[in-house]
């Protein structure tokens, strides 16, 4: 279960989270939702990024859950969630077999065929991800940049129509 | 820790009794699956018509597979409907259950329809290339309706 969740107010005042947890399946939805509020809350997301964010925390814990620790329920992993200026950074830490799925060989995506389909999240959701090895398992990196502001309505007069 | 309940854990999936009638009310054709998740599914001509509740993960989506699968060999039905109008969010796993269940009903040259998606699943879907490999209909209805 999610043994820990610090929450912290940074000197900006905007969130950060640290949650530590075992490898069991049945907290991937506790931890996706703490880190959903805090892209909707403090990072100012719109509904669009978090849900983004959401799924891609979902899919690195399963993938940490799943391959890096072949299935253990009881293993460690944590997970940080900070504001930054203009996004959020999240990061998972695992000490399993560290194998960077970036390193694997990449197979056309065949929609009926499983497997993969979280990698592709990743890349198409998320501003920047970075697996960065570690001596003892793997650190990934994830960050979300919000949404460009939509532009102010364009109060150019309009050409009149011949 | 805050936010939204999430998928609690669950025992191991029941058996699904094909033949156990819905208490009062209920309608000929219902199935018990004494599955939350799965709180309602039917026999509607050729056609299994499953109502799918709640968020859907790693930790629940083999739940949903077993259900499924069971449905599917038990009833062997042309069509699968599953109405995921109480299904705000899956991820790749129940995808991946989904996927499954459509190799193993078109093996019997059954379809399934997706009905009543909520914009997280259809965005997965999409992502997934699989919204054009399934079929989507509006609602339960109209997908029985199909041809």
């Amino acid at each position: 279960m999610v043994t820990a969740v610090k929450r912290a107010n940074s000197e900006l005042g905007c969130g950060r989270l640290e949650m530590r947890l075992t490898s069991d399946p049945a907290n991937i939805a506790a931890v996706r939702h703490a880190v959903e509020e805090l892209c909707e809350r403090k990072a100012g997301l719109d509904e669009k990024s978090t849900a983004d964010v959401g799924l891609c925390v979902n899919e690195a814990l399963a993938n940490v859950m799943r391959h890096a620790y072949d299935g253990a329920l009881n293993k460690p992993i944590v997970v940080t969630a900070e504001c930054q200026e203009g996004g959020i950074v999240v990061t998972i830490r695992d000490w399993g077999n560290g194998v960077n799925p970036e390193s694997l060989p990449e197979k056309p995506f065949n929609p009926l065929e499983p497997g993969g389909l979280g990698l592709i999240c990743l890349r198409r959701m998320l501003t920047e991800v970075s697996f960065v090895p570690q001596p003892d398992g793997m650190l990934l990196i994830m960050k979300k940049a919000k949404a460009p502001a939509k532009p102010a309505g364009d109060k150019r007069p309009k050409p009149e129509r011949p | 820790m805050s936010g939204g309940a999430g998928p609690t854990p669950k025992p191991a999936p029941k058996p699904v009794d094909p033949n156990a009638k819905a208490g009062g009310g209920g309608h000929a054709g219902e199935i018990k699956t004494g599955v939350d998740l799965v709180p309602h599914a039917r026999v509607q001509g050729d056609a299994v018509v499953v109502a799918v509740r709640g968020e859907i993960d790693l930790h629940n989506s083999p739940e949903l597979r077993g259900v499924l699968l069971e449905l599917l060999a038990k009833h062997s039905p042309k069509r699968l409907v599953l109405n995921l109008a109480q299904v705000p969010y899956m991820d790749s796993s129940a995808i991946a259950v989904l996927v499954e269940s459509l190799q193993r009903i078109r093996k019997g040259g059954g379809r399934i329809f997706l009905s009543d998606l909520q914009p997280r699943v259809k965005g997965l879907l999409e992502i997934a290339r699989l919204d054009t490999i399934f079929i989507v209909s509006k609602d339960e209805a109209d997908a029985l309706a199909r041809p």
